[in-house]
């Protein structure tokens, strides 16, 4: 073999190798330059985990700080089918299950017999008890997972005040749906990498939101004496025949609403099973026309303007009175009456010439100062603003009906909220239900002090008007039946036939009475309504019984004393709200 | 062998290739620490403590290889090709077993591998008869008896399972009947004979080797199971880009998308690429291709045909492990458990590498001169 040939063979040799160099460093060179950059984001966006920390919803509480809705822990029941029917205890597992979760053992049995799927849960949150018998029974295949329920230890109780949240945790009524922000929290976001076995890697971390536990909501309500009023209510309608009732009890020096009831009513744990009609809230959500309640505004604001004096005689036509060709009546005909009677007999003639000799114009002013058409602006949702038209609406006879609580549409919280501004030296105090919000911790990020909305009355006119509603508990008034043992009531009596196409009612109305306690140095403010008591009765004779129970438990409960030194009331100082020690939660009586 | 003689040999070394060896142990022992670490707050895995001791045995056998003359070697062939073959039939026995395969023998408790001496042995042994005077290449005998030195050992290294290792064996045994002048016409037959027989081998493979080729060709083919070490490695490579993203930066590797098993051993070259680039895979090829034309060199320039035989058979088996070992991490080959050498981390193919490396320098010491 000659050199050249050997040469040849050695250069083939290096040549191969160096071809299959070159080769690999074509692959490499496309591989490093040529991988583009959506698969770069991609593989970087397969690392990339996002995590979302899921926090519990915050509370509700009552003013002492008992629970009315708080998350609970129970236990979703889970199972592996195709396990179960591999190993062919599908059968006896599902039956024992049924049983003991009271489920249907048949539609357990064919959940559990489906050899495709690895997951059924059986039944969401299961309570600790039945949890706990099915855990003893070590079944094989099934298994437990935790599942956060809203859950309302007080049932219906308030229930129109707290809502519900759904089972997505979303508020759907009431402070629930209100205040869902800030009883959600915030979920946290953690963005990070993770490794090759899906574990986040900590040094990596690029983001980390901290979450922010769900709010507690702390609410004006006094569950002792919701539950009283609650019980009054429902002590008195199954006799009164009513389709419906509410109660509202607020204080009058801040606004704050104590118990806020209303019938029919549901169980929040169970709120998807209630009818629209049960969840309305009635005392805020319920428009009617007033009757005489309202009269209270129209006087007070014409005794206030100086345009009547208490003692001043109107002539009350003996019931029956033609004005611009239409008649007025009133329940009981009256001769002549002073305008503190007026007030005492609830005479619709009286009224209305009251109103006639104040003016449209004072009148709407007035009445709007009252905060009549429109919300208060409470903090549950679903309020009404009542309906009181402009005066450019009004017709030569609106005066004489308005004066009587007729051609108005108002809440309860409307009524009772006018009427402790006449028991609040004339401030109008915005009525509110949620004290404060609190974060676990303690911090507070949101609490509500009494707001003065408006002052329709002057103080000595707020005096002598709600000296004058004195009068109608007492003998010979209208509200005799809202008398309170010991205490002087100051209140009136409404009765408003319910208006239909054409006309008015003859056999259904609305039956209420708004009051306060005591009267010469008021602490509460007290509205029952009833809707149509059957057989028709007035609100003196329906509402005013109710009223005085529901008083006399509220005085005893809250610790209001039946004498004291009447207070000083001095017309020139600037209003400033009284201060109210936050009661103890042990003593929980004092107001 | 006195020092004026020493000095005079290690002068006469081919310093390109040895500065290419050194620099690639040196990139070796790096890149393990890198594989091992998995970010400032974790322990770094050990291996780069130990890689440093089989640079330095490495270090020690290259330079008493290259000084000991490849000719004393070469007659003790025989005695050294039948003690590889006794040492695949006790790892056959007595191997430890590895994730379903014996390829280590439990040495003073120092695991080996015996298929890689078994292949130097080999080499040795088919360079010698190659280089015997009287053996005419253009002999059919001379085929025959080629075939018979390689096929034992190829046999039992493939039987152990490692049929990498044994498949090395292949393209050597070529490389030195091309040398050695054995007639292109006869080679080309040979080829041709091995193209039919290739369908039959797919049926002798076993279930993981066949799924590693299915892989390649299609990595869908089981992107979570056999194809996810080649998928993830060639994202590896495709995320280096040009310059890489930095010594300790690679994430494939920190992140342990690539097996933390493989990562320092037959996927280092992953580990590099990601976190080098472009420039720093090239310029690792471009040392390879320094020690590989040195050893071609050196067996150009051999003063026998034995020297010839045995450096280029060398450089074979070099060249193949690292063509085969780059090309299976960025998918132009199916996935086989070469190393690459002198970075991988492992002592058995450490030793064999830097044997090879000073077997080659031994030959070039002693070159023509003219």
């Amino acid at each position: 073999m000659s050199l050249i040939r050997q040469r040849l063979r050695f250069w083939i040799t290096t040549i191969v190798m160096g071809v299959a160099f070159a080769v690999l460093m074509v692959r490499l060179a496309s591989l490093h330059l040529g991988t583009n950059e959506s698969l770069r984001q991609r593989v970087t966006r397969a690392r990339t985990v996002r995590q979302t920390m899921r926090v519990g919803r915050g509370r509700i509480l009552d003013r002492h700080g008992r629970i009315l809705a708080m998350d609970l822990i129970l236990h979703d029941v889970c199972a592996d089918p195709a396990a179960l029917l591999r190993e062919g205890h599908h059968e006896f597992i599902g039956a024992r299950l049924a049983l003991m979760l009271q489920l249907e053992p048949a539609m357990v049995v064919g959940r559990l017999s489906q050899a495709g799927r690895r997951y059924v849960r059986l039944r969401r949150a299961v309570p600790d008890e039945e949890l706990r018998a099915v855990e003893a029974m070590k079944f094989p295949h099934v298994w437990f997972e935790p599942a956060s329920v809203r859950s309302y230890p007080y049932g219906g109780t308030a229930c129109h005040v707290v809502g519900f949240s759904n089972v997505e945790g979303v508020g759907g009524a009431g402070i629930e749906q209100q205040f869902d922000r800030y009883l959600r929290g915030r979920e946290g976001l953690r963005i990070s990498e993770q490794d090759g076995l899906g574990r986040e890697l900590y040094g990596r971390r690029l983001l980390e939101i901290a979450a922010q536990e769900g709010a507690d909501v702390h609410l004006t309500l006094d569950l002792d004496l919701q539950e009283m009023v609650e019980a009054a209510l429902d002590e008195a309608l199954p006799g009164s025949g009513a389709v419906g009732g509410w109660v509202i009890v607020q204080r009058v020096r801040t606004g704050e609403i104590l118990a806020m009831a209303s019938r029919p009513y549901y169980d929040l744990n169970a709120y998807g099973r209630a009818p629209e009609d049960r969840r309305l809230n009635r005392a805020i959500g319920y428009v009617y026309e007033p009757g005489s309640t309202f009269k209270v505004a129209v006087i007070a604001a014409a005794l206030d303007a100086g345009v009547v004096r208490p003692d001043q005689v109107f002539d009350c036509e003996n019931g029956l009175w033609h004005y611009r060709g239409k008649s007025l009546r009133d329940y009981h005909p009256h001769g002549r009456l002073t305008v503190a009677d007026i007030l005492k007999k609830s005479s619709n003639i009286g009224a209305a010439k009251i109103a006639l000799e104040l003016g449209e114009v004072r009148v709407e002013e007035a009445l709007r100062r009252f905060g009549f058409g429109r919300r208060t602006g409470v903090e549950i949702p679903g309020e009404e603003a009542g309906i009181l038209h402009p005066r450019s609406r009004w017709t030569s006879i609106s005066l004489t009906r308005i004066a009587m609580g007729h051609e108005v549409g108002v809440t309860s919280l409307q009524m009772l909220n006018a009427l402790c501004a006449i028991a609040n030296d004339g401030f109008l105090l915005r009525p509110t239900i949620v004290s404060r919000v609190t974060d676990p911790r303690g911090r507070v990020f949101r609490e509500t002090a009494p707001e003065v909305l408006d002052r329709p009355l002057s103080a000595a006119g707020a005096r002598r008007i709600c000296a004058l509603l004195e009068r109608v508990t007492e003998p010979g008034g209208t509200g005799t039946k809202a008398a309170v043992p010991g205490f002087r009531v100051a209140g009136k009596t409404g009765t408003a036939q319910k208006p239909i196409p054409g006309g008015y009612s003859d056999d259904r109305n609305i039956a209420s009475f708004v009051g306060v306690l005591p009267a010469d140095r008021p602490e509460i403010g007290i509205i029952v309504v009833l809707d149509e008591p059957q057989p028709l009765r007035t609100g003196g004779a329906a509402a005013a019984p109710i009223f005085s129970t529901i008083a006399q438990r509220a005085v005893r409960h809250l610790g209001i004393s039946p004498d004291g030194p009447p207070r000083v009331i001095d017309p020139t100082i600037e209003y400033s709200p009284p201060a109210f020690p936050e009661s103890n939660r042990d003593s929980g009586q004092s107001l | 062998m006195n020092r004026d003689l020493l000095w005079k040999l290690l002068r006469r070394l081919d310093l390109v290739s040895v500065v290419a060896v050194l620099l690639l142990m040196a990139i070796g022992i790096a890149f393990v620490y890198s594989a091992g670490y998995r970010g400032e707050d974790q322990p770094v895995a050990g291996f780069h403590r130990r890689q440093i001791v089989w640079c330095a045995i490495g270090a020690m056998v290259f330079v008493v290889a290259a000084v000991a003359d490849y000719r004393r070697i070469g007659a003790q062939s025989a005695g050294l090709y039948a003690a590889g073959l006794a040492a695949l039939v006790l790892v056959l026995f007595f191997g430890i077993r590895v994730y379903g395969a014996r390829r280590w023998l439990d040495l003073l408790g120092q695991r080996v591998q015996p298929s890689e001496f078994a292949k130097l042995a080999t080499i040795l042994a088919l360079a010698r008869f190659l280089s015997l005077p009287h053996v005419d290449p253009r002999a059919p005998s001379t085929l025959a008896v080629s075939a018979l030195i390689t096929g034992p050992p190829f046999f039992l290294i493939a039987a152990e399972p490692d049929l990498g290792s044994a498949l090395a064996l292949i393209p050597i045994t070529a490389a030195l009947l091309i040398v050695a002048g054995v007639p292109w016409r006869t080679l080309g037959l040979l080829a041709l004979a091995a193209t039919l027989v290739l369908p039959i081998g797919w049926f002798a493979l076993g279930d993981y080797q066949r799924d590693r080729l299915l892989v390649f060709f299609d990595p869908a083919h089981d992107p979570l199971g056999a194809g996810w070490n080649s998928i993830q490695s060639g994202i590896a490579v495709g995320s280096g880009g040009l310059w890489g993203k930095g010594f300790l930066r690679g994430t494939q590797n920190v992140l342990g998308f690539l097996p933390r098993t493989v990562a320092p051993t037959d996927f280092i070259f992953s580990v590099i690429a990601e976190e080098k680039g472009f420039v720093g895979s090239a310029a690792m090829l471009g040392l390879y291709a320094m020690v590989i034309a040195g050893g071609l060199r050196a067996a150009a320039r051999a003063r026998d045909k034995f020297g010839q035989l045995w450096a280029t058979g060398l450089t074979t088996l070099l060249f193949f492990h690292v063509f085969t070992n780059i090309a299976m991490t960025i998918g132009l080959m199916p996935v086989t458990g070469l190393p690459l050498p002198f970075i991988s981390y492992g002592g058995s193919f450490m030793m064999t590498a830097a044997l090879a490396a000073g077997e080659i320098q031994s030959v070039f010491i002693r070159r023509y001169s003219r």
